[in-house]
Protein backbone atom coordinates (compact mmCIF):
# COMPACT_ATOMS: atom_id res chain seq x y z
CA UNK A 1 0.00 0.00 0.00
CA UNK A 2 3.16 2.15 0.93
CA UNK A 3 4.21 1.88 -2.54
CA UNK A 4 1.06 1.94 -4.03
CA UNK A 5 0.33 5.28 -2.71
CA UNK A 6 3.87 6.41 -3.71
CA UNK A 7 3.58 5.69 -6.76
CA UNK A 8 0.54 7.32 -7.54
CA UNK A 9 1.52 10.88 -5.23
CA UNK A 10 4.84 10.64 -7.91
CA UNK A 11 2.43 10.69 -10.75
CA UNK A 12 0.42 13.17 -9.43
CA UNK A 13 3.02 15.50 -8.94
CA UNK A 14 4.31 14.31 -12.22
CA UNK A 15 1.23 15.69 -14.18
CA UNK A 16 0.85 18.78 -11.72
CA UNK A 17 4.76 19.78 -12.88
CA UNK A 18 4.01 18.40 -16.30
CA UNK A 19 0.85 20.96 -16.87
CA UNK A 20 3.08 23.99 -15.30
CA UNK A 21 6.09 23.63 -17.30
CA UNK A 22 3.70 23.04 -20.12
CA UNK A 23 3.48 26.98 -19.93
CA UNK A 24 6.63 27.75 -21.08
CA UNK A 25 7.54 25.20 -23.29
CA UNK A 26 5.94 24.82 -26.62
CA UNK A 27 3.74 21.92 -26.53
CA UNK A 28 4.92 19.73 -28.84
CA UNK A 29 8.96 19.66 -26.85
CA UNK A 30 6.48 19.42 -23.57
CA UNK A 31 7.61 15.78 -22.53
CA UNK A 32 4.86 13.27 -21.43
CA UNK A 33 5.92 12.22 -17.92
CA UNK A 34 2.57 10.69 -17.31
CA UNK A 35 3.38 8.38 -20.22
CA UNK A 36 7.18 7.90 -19.26
CA UNK A 37 5.51 6.89 -15.08
CA UNK A 38 3.56 4.66 -16.96
CA UNK A 39 6.48 3.52 -18.46
CA UNK A 40 8.33 2.85 -15.97
CA UNK A 41 5.31 0.72 -13.95
CA UNK A 42 5.27 -1.75 -16.48
CA UNK A 43 9.09 -2.20 -16.57
CA UNK A 44 9.44 -2.42 -12.85
CA UNK A 45 5.98 -3.00 -11.31
CA UNK A 46 5.36 -7.01 -10.41
CA UNK A 47 1.99 -7.48 -9.86
CA UNK A 48 0.37 -6.53 -13.15
CA UNK A 49 -2.69 -5.74 -11.46
CA UNK A 50 -1.50 -3.19 -9.56
CA UNK A 51 0.40 -1.95 -12.46
CA UNK A 52 -2.56 -1.62 -14.62
CA UNK A 53 -4.96 0.15 -11.28
CA UNK A 54 -2.09 2.59 -11.57
CA UNK A 55 -1.71 3.49 -15.33
CA UNK A 56 -5.22 3.97 -15.33
CA UNK A 57 -5.02 6.17 -12.64
CA UNK A 58 -2.55 8.34 -14.23
CA UNK A 59 -4.61 8.40 -17.47
CA UNK A 60 -7.42 9.82 -15.20
CA UNK A 61 -5.73 12.27 -13.54
CA UNK A 62 -3.88 13.19 -16.97
CA UNK A 63 -7.47 13.28 -18.63
CA UNK A 64 -8.47 15.84 -15.97
CA UNK A 65 -5.86 18.28 -16.93
CA UNK A 66 -6.08 17.60 -20.43
CA UNK A 67 -8.51 18.65 -23.52
CA UNK A 68 -9.18 15.32 -24.40
CA UNK A 69 -12.42 12.58 -23.38
CA UNK A 70 -12.83 11.26 -19.82
CA UNK A 71 -11.51 8.45 -20.32
CA UNK A 72 -8.96 8.32 -23.37
CA UNK A 73 -5.79 8.77 -21.94
CA UNK A 74 -7.10 6.24 -19.22
CA UNK A 75 -7.61 3.85 -21.59
CA UNK A 76 -4.50 4.29 -23.51
CA UNK A 77 -2.29 4.47 -20.72
CA UNK A 78 -3.21 1.08 -19.93
CA UNK A 79 -2.16 0.00 -23.91
CA UNK A 80 0.99 1.69 -22.98
CA UNK A 81 1.33 -0.21 -19.97
CA UNK A 82 0.48 -3.61 -21.32
CA UNK A 83 3.28 -2.28 -24.00
CA UNK A 84 5.82 -1.60 -21.63
CA UNK A 85 5.67 -4.94 -19.32
CA UNK A 86 5.28 -6.75 -22.86
CA UNK A 87 8.47 -5.09 -23.99
CA UNK A 88 10.55 -5.37 -21.11
CA UNK A 89 9.92 -9.47 -21.02
CA UNK A 90 10.02 -9.64 -24.95
CA UNK A 91 12.78 -7.46 -25.44
CA UNK A 92 16.39 -6.36 -24.19
CA UNK A 93 16.03 -3.03 -22.67
CA UNK A 94 19.00 -2.82 -21.56
CA UNK A 95 21.10 0.32 -21.73
CA UNK A 96 19.89 3.94 -22.75
CA UNK A 97 19.66 3.52 -26.43
CA UNK A 98 17.35 0.63 -26.33
CA UNK A 99 14.89 2.54 -23.79
CA UNK A 100 15.13 5.46 -25.41
CA UNK A 101 14.18 3.54 -28.86
CA UNK A 102 11.31 1.91 -27.19
CA UNK A 103 9.76 5.35 -25.40
CA UNK A 104 10.19 7.42 -28.90
CA UNK A 105 8.10 4.47 -30.61
CA UNK A 106 5.58 4.34 -27.80
CA UNK A 107 5.30 8.10 -27.50
CA UNK A 108 4.60 8.37 -31.45
CA UNK A 109 2.21 5.52 -31.10
CA UNK A 110 0.57 7.16 -27.94
CA UNK A 111 -0.30 10.25 -30.16
CA UNK A 112 -1.60 8.55 -33.52
CA UNK A 113 -4.01 6.39 -31.12
CA UNK A 114 -4.99 10.01 -28.96
CA UNK A 115 -5.79 11.32 -32.56
CA UNK A 116 -8.06 8.31 -33.16
CA UNK A 117 -10.07 8.18 -30.75
CA UNK A 118 -10.98 11.89 -31.08
CA UNK A 119 -11.28 11.48 -34.62
CA UNK A 120 -13.75 8.41 -34.29
CA UNK A 121 -15.82 10.20 -31.65
CA UNK A 122 -16.00 13.43 -33.42
CA UNK A 123 -19.37 13.82 -34.94
CA UNK A 124 -18.81 16.28 -38.17
CA UNK A 125 -15.69 16.94 -39.82
CA UNK A 126 -12.96 14.89 -38.62
CA UNK A 127 -10.19 17.13 -36.80
CA UNK A 128 -6.66 17.05 -38.64
CA UNK A 129 -4.27 15.05 -38.05
CA UNK A 130 -1.45 16.17 -36.19
CA UNK A 131 1.87 17.43 -38.40
CA UNK A 132 4.70 14.72 -38.22
CA UNK A 133 6.78 17.34 -36.75
CA UNK A 134 5.09 17.32 -33.93
CA UNK A 135 4.77 13.55 -33.43
CA UNK A 136 8.37 13.81 -34.17
CA UNK A 137 9.36 16.02 -31.15
CA UNK A 138 7.12 14.15 -29.07
CA UNK A 139 9.20 10.97 -29.45
CA UNK A 140 12.29 12.91 -29.70
CA UNK A 141 11.89 14.55 -26.15
CA UNK A 142 10.23 11.39 -24.98
CA UNK A 143 13.24 9.24 -25.83
CA UNK A 144 15.54 11.59 -24.39
CA UNK A 145 14.10 11.55 -20.66
CA UNK A 146 12.46 7.75 -21.05
CA UNK A 147 16.00 6.68 -19.90
CA UNK A 148 15.71 8.62 -16.50
CA UNK A 149 12.37 8.72 -16.06
CA UNK A 150 11.07 5.07 -16.43
CA UNK A 151 14.18 3.58 -14.37
CA UNK A 152 13.60 6.04 -11.48
CA UNK A 153 9.78 4.77 -11.45
CA UNK A 154 10.99 0.92 -11.82
CA UNK A 155 13.55 1.84 -9.23
CA UNK A 156 11.04 3.66 -6.90
CA UNK A 157 9.03 0.59 -7.39
CA UNK A 158 11.53 -1.90 -6.10
CA UNK A 159 13.16 0.07 -3.54
CA UNK A 160 9.52 0.91 -2.27
CA UNK A 161 8.94 -3.01 -2.83
CA UNK A 162 8.62 -4.11 0.64
CA UNK A 163 6.10 -6.76 -0.53
CA UNK A 164 6.83 -8.98 -3.31
CA UNK A 165 5.35 -6.45 -5.74
CA UNK A 166 8.46 -5.52 -7.65
CA UNK A 167 9.98 -7.41 -10.05
CA UNK A 168 13.99 -6.14 -11.43
CA UNK A 169 13.75 -5.26 -14.66
CA UNK A 170 15.47 -7.51 -17.48
CA UNK A 171 18.30 -6.10 -17.95
CA UNK A 172 20.82 -8.43 -18.61
CA UNK A 173 20.88 -10.30 -22.19
CA UNK A 174 19.70 -14.17 -22.07
CA UNK A 175 22.46 -16.89 -21.82
CA UNK A 176 21.54 -19.51 -23.56
CA UNK A 177 23.69 -23.17 -23.13
CA UNK A 178 26.33 -24.06 -25.22
CA UNK B 1 -8.82 -14.63 -13.15
CA UNK B 2 -8.52 -11.52 -11.38
CA UNK B 3 -6.23 -9.58 -13.43
CA UNK B 4 -8.57 -9.96 -16.57
CA UNK B 5 -11.74 -8.91 -14.34
CA UNK B 6 -9.77 -5.99 -12.90
CA UNK B 7 -8.86 -5.14 -16.82
CA UNK B 8 -12.56 -5.21 -18.39
CA UNK B 9 -14.05 -3.53 -15.51
CA UNK B 10 -10.94 -0.32 -16.10
CA UNK B 11 -11.53 -0.48 -19.93
CA UNK B 12 -15.86 -0.59 -19.29
CA UNK B 13 -14.73 2.47 -17.00
CA UNK B 14 -12.91 4.68 -19.62
CA UNK B 15 -15.23 3.69 -22.57
CA UNK B 16 -18.36 4.70 -20.44
CA UNK B 17 -17.06 7.82 -19.40
CA UNK B 18 -15.46 8.78 -22.75
CA UNK B 19 -19.29 8.28 -24.52
CA UNK B 20 -20.67 10.02 -20.95
CA UNK B 21 -18.17 12.69 -21.98
CA UNK B 22 -19.30 13.22 -25.24
CA UNK B 23 -22.61 13.52 -24.73
CA UNK B 24 -22.37 15.82 -22.07
CA UNK B 25 -19.88 17.91 -24.76
CA UNK B 26 -22.28 17.79 -27.27
CA UNK B 27 -24.92 18.90 -25.01
CA UNK B 28 -22.86 21.87 -23.54
CA UNK B 29 -23.66 20.54 -19.70
CA UNK B 30 -20.22 19.27 -19.52
CA UNK B 31 -19.15 19.37 -15.56
CA UNK B 32 -16.90 17.34 -14.19
CA UNK B 33 -18.07 14.16 -12.07
CA UNK B 34 -18.51 14.99 -8.00
CA UNK B 35 -15.23 12.96 -7.34
CA UNK B 36 -13.02 14.21 -10.03
CA UNK B 37 -13.66 17.91 -8.96
CA UNK B 38 -12.21 18.37 -5.75
CA UNK B 39 -8.90 16.36 -7.90
CA UNK B 40 -8.81 19.35 -10.33
CA UNK B 41 -9.54 21.82 -7.23
CA UNK B 42 -6.49 20.50 -5.45
CA UNK B 43 -4.16 20.99 -8.41
CA UNK B 44 -5.13 24.79 -9.02
CA UNK B 45 -3.54 25.89 -5.85
CA UNK B 46 -0.31 23.59 -6.42
CA UNK B 47 0.22 24.63 -10.40
CA UNK B 48 0.01 28.60 -8.95
CA UNK B 49 2.70 27.41 -6.41
CA UNK B 50 4.77 25.63 -9.17
CA UNK B 51 4.04 28.34 -11.59
CA UNK B 52 5.40 31.46 -9.35
CA UNK B 53 9.02 30.83 -10.10
CA UNK B 54 8.50 30.40 -13.80
CA UNK B 55 6.62 33.55 -14.06
CA UNK B 56 8.90 35.38 -12.22
CA UNK B 57 11.85 34.72 -14.09
CA UNK B 58 10.04 35.19 -17.49
CA UNK B 59 8.60 38.20 -16.24
CA UNK B 60 12.23 38.91 -15.46
CA UNK B 61 13.38 37.64 -18.61
CA UNK B 62 10.54 40.06 -20.82
CA UNK B 63 10.52 43.08 -18.60
CA UNK B 64 14.23 43.39 -17.63
CA UNK B 65 16.39 41.90 -19.94
CA UNK B 66 15.12 41.25 -23.20
CA UNK B 67 14.78 44.75 -24.06
CA UNK B 68 16.69 45.26 -27.11
CA UNK B 69 13.83 46.18 -29.82
CA UNK B 70 11.97 47.74 -26.99
CA UNK B 71 13.08 51.54 -28.05
CA UNK B 72 12.05 50.82 -32.03
CA UNK B 73 8.96 49.09 -30.74
CA UNK B 74 7.83 52.13 -28.54
CA UNK B 75 8.34 54.67 -31.59
CA UNK B 76 6.20 52.45 -33.65
CA UNK B 77 4.02 52.69 -31.31
CA UNK B 78 3.26 56.35 -30.52
CA UNK B 79 2.86 56.43 -34.16
CA UNK B 80 0.13 53.92 -34.42
CA UNK B 81 -1.42 55.57 -31.40
CA UNK B 82 -1.21 59.30 -33.39
CA UNK B 83 -2.73 57.58 -36.31
CA UNK B 84 -5.25 55.72 -34.23
CA UNK B 85 -6.36 58.80 -32.32
CA UNK B 86 -7.11 60.80 -35.14
CA UNK B 87 -8.75 58.00 -37.20
CA UNK B 88 -11.08 57.76 -34.09
CA UNK B 89 -11.65 61.52 -34.10
CA UNK B 90 -12.86 61.29 -37.57
CA UNK B 91 -15.12 58.53 -36.93
CA UNK B 92 -16.48 60.05 -34.16
CA UNK B 93 -16.99 63.02 -36.26
CA UNK B 94 -18.89 60.83 -38.35
CA UNK B 95 -21.07 59.66 -36.10
CA UNK B 96 -22.02 62.73 -34.20
CA UNK B 97 -22.82 64.17 -37.90
CA UNK B 98 -25.75 61.43 -38.36
CA UNK B 99 -27.10 61.98 -35.00
CA UNK B 100 -26.29 58.40 -34.07
CA UNK B 101 -23.43 58.30 -30.92
CA UNK B 102 -26.23 58.92 -28.38
CA UNK B 103 -28.29 55.97 -29.62
CA UNK B 104 -24.75 53.79 -30.02
CA UNK B 105 -24.29 54.81 -26.32
CA UNK B 106 -28.24 53.61 -25.35
CA UNK B 107 -27.14 50.70 -27.13
CA UNK B 108 -24.00 49.89 -25.55
CA UNK B 109 -25.61 49.57 -22.22
CA UNK B 110 -27.47 46.60 -23.39
CA UNK B 111 -24.54 44.34 -24.39
CA UNK B 112 -22.30 45.15 -21.79
CA UNK B 113 -21.84 41.38 -20.22
CA UNK B 114 -20.57 40.78 -17.06
CA UNK B 115 -16.74 39.69 -17.03
CA UNK B 116 -14.84 37.70 -14.68
CA UNK B 117 -11.22 37.56 -14.57
CA UNK B 118 -9.15 34.48 -14.40
CA UNK B 119 -5.69 33.15 -14.08
CA UNK B 120 -4.38 30.60 -16.64
CA UNK B 121 -2.41 28.36 -14.16
CA UNK B 122 -1.69 25.01 -16.09
CA UNK B 123 -1.85 24.13 -19.61
CA UNK B 124 -2.94 20.65 -21.30
CA UNK B 125 -0.78 18.35 -20.22
CA UNK B 126 -1.14 16.28 -23.82
CA UNK B 127 0.78 18.21 -26.56
CA UNK B 128 -2.13 16.59 -29.02
CA UNK B 129 -4.82 19.02 -27.02
CA UNK B 130 -4.77 23.07 -26.53
CA UNK B 131 -6.35 23.69 -23.57
CA UNK B 132 -6.18 25.81 -20.65
CA UNK B 133 -6.84 25.35 -16.44
CA UNK B 134 -8.14 28.87 -14.54
CA UNK B 135 -8.44 29.31 -11.29
CA UNK B 136 -12.40 30.36 -11.64
CA UNK B 137 -14.97 27.56 -11.50
CA UNK B 138 -18.95 26.74 -10.71
CA UNK B 139 -18.71 28.72 -7.27
CA UNK B 140 -17.73 32.39 -9.18
CA UNK B 141 -20.33 31.42 -11.59
CA UNK B 142 -18.36 30.01 -14.56
CA UNK B 143 -20.57 27.09 -16.22
CA UNK B 144 -19.54 25.00 -19.35
CA UNK B 145 -20.08 26.81 -22.41
CA UNK B 146 -18.76 30.13 -21.68
CA UNK B 147 -16.65 32.22 -23.95
CA UNK B 148 -13.22 33.24 -22.92
CA UNK B 149 -11.44 36.42 -24.26
CA UNK B 150 -8.95 38.62 -23.26
CA UNK B 151 -7.77 42.39 -23.98
CA UNK B 152 -6.25 40.88 -27.62
CA UNK B 153 -9.41 38.57 -28.83
CA UNK B 154 -10.67 34.97 -28.37
CA UNK B 155 -9.25 32.94 -26.43
CA UNK B 156 -11.43 29.66 -26.31
CA UNK B 157 -14.49 28.25 -24.55
CA UNK B 158 -15.22 26.63 -20.82
CA UNK B 159 -15.47 23.23 -21.78
CA UNK B 160 -15.54 21.53 -17.89
CA UNK B 161 -15.87 23.21 -14.73
CA UNK B 162 -15.22 22.39 -10.96
CA UNK B 163 -15.88 23.90 -7.95
CA UNK B 164 -12.98 26.24 -7.80
CA UNK B 165 -11.65 25.65 -11.75
CA UNK B 166 -12.25 25.39 -15.03
CA UNK B 167 -10.58 24.06 -18.01
CA UNK B 168 -10.91 25.66 -20.97
CA UNK B 169 -10.46 24.58 -24.82
CA UNK B 170 -8.49 27.24 -27.09
CA UNK B 171 -9.07 28.37 -29.96
CA UNK B 172 -6.26 26.37 -31.37
CA UNK B 173 -7.48 23.13 -30.53
CA UNK B 174 -8.45 20.73 -33.15
CA UNK B 175 -11.81 20.27 -31.77
CA UNK B 176 -12.80 24.43 -31.89
CA UNK B 177 -14.75 26.10 -34.73
CA UNK B 178 -15.95 29.72 -34.59
CA UNK B 179 -18.23 31.19 -36.69
CA UNK B 180 -15.69 34.60 -37.84
CA UNK B 181 -16.40 37.30 -40.75
CA UNK B 182 -13.61 39.57 -42.57
CA UNK B 183 -13.62 42.53 -40.86
CA UNK B 184 -12.91 44.52 -44.59
CA UNK B 185 -15.17 42.55 -47.01
CA UNK B 186 -17.66 40.79 -44.60
CA UNK B 187 -17.13 37.77 -46.00
CA UNK B 188 -18.24 35.00 -43.49
CA UNK B 189 -16.44 31.56 -42.52
CA UNK B 190 -15.37 28.98 -40.45
CA UNK B 191 -12.51 29.42 -37.99
CA UNK B 192 -11.04 26.10 -36.83
CA UNK B 193 -8.23 25.40 -34.95
CA UNK B 194 -5.60 22.88 -36.23
CA UNK B 195 -3.66 22.31 -32.88
CA UNK B 196 -0.29 24.99 -33.74
CA UNK B 197 0.08 28.27 -33.48
CA UNK B 198 -1.57 29.39 -36.01
CA UNK B 199 -5.43 28.54 -37.24
CA UNK B 200 -7.40 27.95 -39.96
CA UNK B 201 -10.03 30.33 -41.73
CA UNK B 202 -12.55 28.00 -44.33
CA UNK B 203 -14.66 29.96 -46.56
CA UNK B 204 -17.25 29.71 -49.49
CA UNK B 205 -14.74 30.64 -52.65
CA UNK B 206 -17.37 31.96 -54.65
CA UNK B 207 -17.39 35.93 -54.79
CA UNK B 208 -15.08 35.44 -51.74
CA UNK B 209 -12.78 38.49 -50.49
CA UNK B 210 -10.22 37.57 -48.50
CA UNK B 211 -6.55 39.10 -48.61
CA UNK B 212 -3.39 39.30 -46.47
CA UNK B 213 -3.08 41.24 -43.44
CA UNK B 214 -7.37 41.04 -42.88
CA UNK B 215 -8.43 41.20 -39.94
CA UNK B 216 -10.94 37.93 -38.92
CA UNK B 217 -13.86 38.63 -35.57
CA UNK B 218 -16.80 36.79 -34.93
CA UNK B 219 -20.17 36.99 -36.53
CA UNK B 220 -21.79 35.94 -33.49
CA UNK B 221 -23.42 33.38 -35.96
CA UNK B 222 -22.70 30.69 -33.83
CA UNK B 223 -24.60 31.87 -30.99
CA UNK B 224 -21.81 31.11 -28.69
CA UNK B 225 -19.20 33.63 -29.11
CA UNK B 226 -20.47 37.66 -28.89
CA UNK B 227 -19.95 39.39 -32.18
CA UNK B 228 -17.25 41.63 -33.01
CA UNK B 229 -14.66 40.06 -30.78
CA UNK B 230 -11.07 40.00 -33.19
CA UNK B 231 -10.05 36.08 -34.00
CA UNK B 232 -6.99 36.88 -35.56
CA UNK B 233 -5.38 37.90 -39.20
CA UNK B 234 -5.47 36.69 -42.24
CA UNK B 235 -1.00 35.34 -42.90
CA UNK B 236 -1.75 33.59 -46.24
CA UNK B 237 -4.49 32.86 -48.68
CA UNK B 238 -4.69 29.45 -50.52
CA UNK B 239 -4.93 29.64 -54.24
CA UNK B 240 -8.46 29.51 -55.45
CA UNK B 241 -8.91 26.02 -57.09
CA UNK B 242 -11.76 24.11 -58.58
CA UNK B 243 -13.58 23.44 -55.34
CA UNK B 244 -16.10 24.75 -53.18
CA UNK B 245 -14.02 25.59 -50.42
CA UNK B 246 -10.87 28.17 -49.83
CA UNK B 247 -9.03 28.45 -46.66
CA UNK B 248 -6.74 30.86 -45.40
CA UNK B 249 -4.54 30.66 -42.37
CA UNK B 250 -4.83 32.87 -39.58
CA UNK B 251 -2.30 34.60 -36.86
CA UNK B 252 -4.46 34.55 -33.70
CA UNK B 253 -5.04 38.24 -32.29
CA UNK B 254 -4.04 36.51 -28.93
CA UNK B 255 -0.58 36.02 -27.95
CA UNK B 256 -1.29 32.17 -26.15
CA UNK B 257 2.59 31.61 -25.73
CA UNK B 258 2.53 35.16 -23.51
CA UNK B 259 -1.21 34.68 -21.98
CA UNK B 260 -1.44 34.81 -18.43
CA UNK B 261 -4.93 36.47 -17.67
CA UNK B 262 -8.28 36.06 -19.19
CA UNK B 263 -11.98 37.01 -18.74
CA UNK B 264 -14.36 34.26 -18.67
CA UNK B 265 -17.92 36.26 -20.13
CA UNK B 266 -20.56 35.47 -17.60
CA UNK B 267 -23.09 34.61 -19.82
CA UNK B 268 -23.79 31.74 -22.20
CA UNK B 269 -24.20 32.34 -25.86
CA UNK B 270 -28.04 31.57 -27.28
CA UNK B 271 -27.41 27.88 -28.52
CA UNK B 272 -25.37 26.97 -25.20
CA UNK B 273 -28.89 28.22 -23.18
CA UNK B 274 -31.15 26.35 -26.04
CA UNK B 275 -29.04 22.90 -25.38
CA UNK B 276 -29.54 23.87 -21.50
CA UNK B 277 -33.43 24.21 -21.95
CA UNK B 278 -34.24 21.37 -24.57
CA UNK B 279 -31.24 18.54 -23.85
CA UNK B 280 -31.19 18.36 -20.15
CA UNK B 281 -29.00 19.41 -17.39
CA UNK B 282 -29.23 19.97 -13.89
CA UNK B 283 -31.94 22.09 -12.76
CA UNK B 284 -29.79 24.43 -11.92
CA UNK B 285 -28.78 25.30 -15.39
CA UNK B 286 -32.08 25.14 -16.57
CA UNK B 287 -33.48 27.92 -14.06
CA UNK B 288 -30.46 29.56 -14.39
CA UNK B 289 -30.95 29.74 -18.20
CA UNK B 290 -34.80 30.28 -17.76
CA UNK B 291 -34.09 33.20 -15.37
CA UNK B 292 -31.57 35.03 -17.93
CA UNK B 293 -32.61 37.64 -19.47
CA UNK B 294 -30.37 40.37 -21.76
CA UNK B 295 -27.52 40.46 -19.59
CA UNK B 296 -26.55 44.39 -17.77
Amino acid sequence: MKRVSALAGLAFAALVLQAAVARIVPPQWCPDLGLLVVIGLGLGMRKAATGVALAALVGYLSDLLSGSLLGQHMLLRMVAFAAARIGSRQLNLRGRAPLAIFAAGLSAGYGLALWAIVAFFARAAHPPLPAVGDFVAQAVVNGLLGPIVAPAVAWLSLTLGDEEGARLMRLEPRKFPA
Amino acid sequence: MRLPLLVAGLVAIATASMLADRRAQSEGTRDLPPWASPLLDLVVPLQKAIALPIDFVRHSWNGYIDLVDVGEENAQLEQRIHALEEENLQLREALVAGGRLARIAEMRADFEVPMLPAQLVGSDVSPFFRSVLVDRGRSQGVRSGMPVISEEGVVGLVTATSERASRTTLLLDRQTAIDGTVQRSRTRGIVRGRGSDVVEFEFVSRGADVAVGDVVITSGLDGVYPKGLRVGSVAAVAEADAGLLRAATLVPAVDFGRLEQAFVILRRGPSMELLYRTEGGDGEAQTAAAGSGPAK
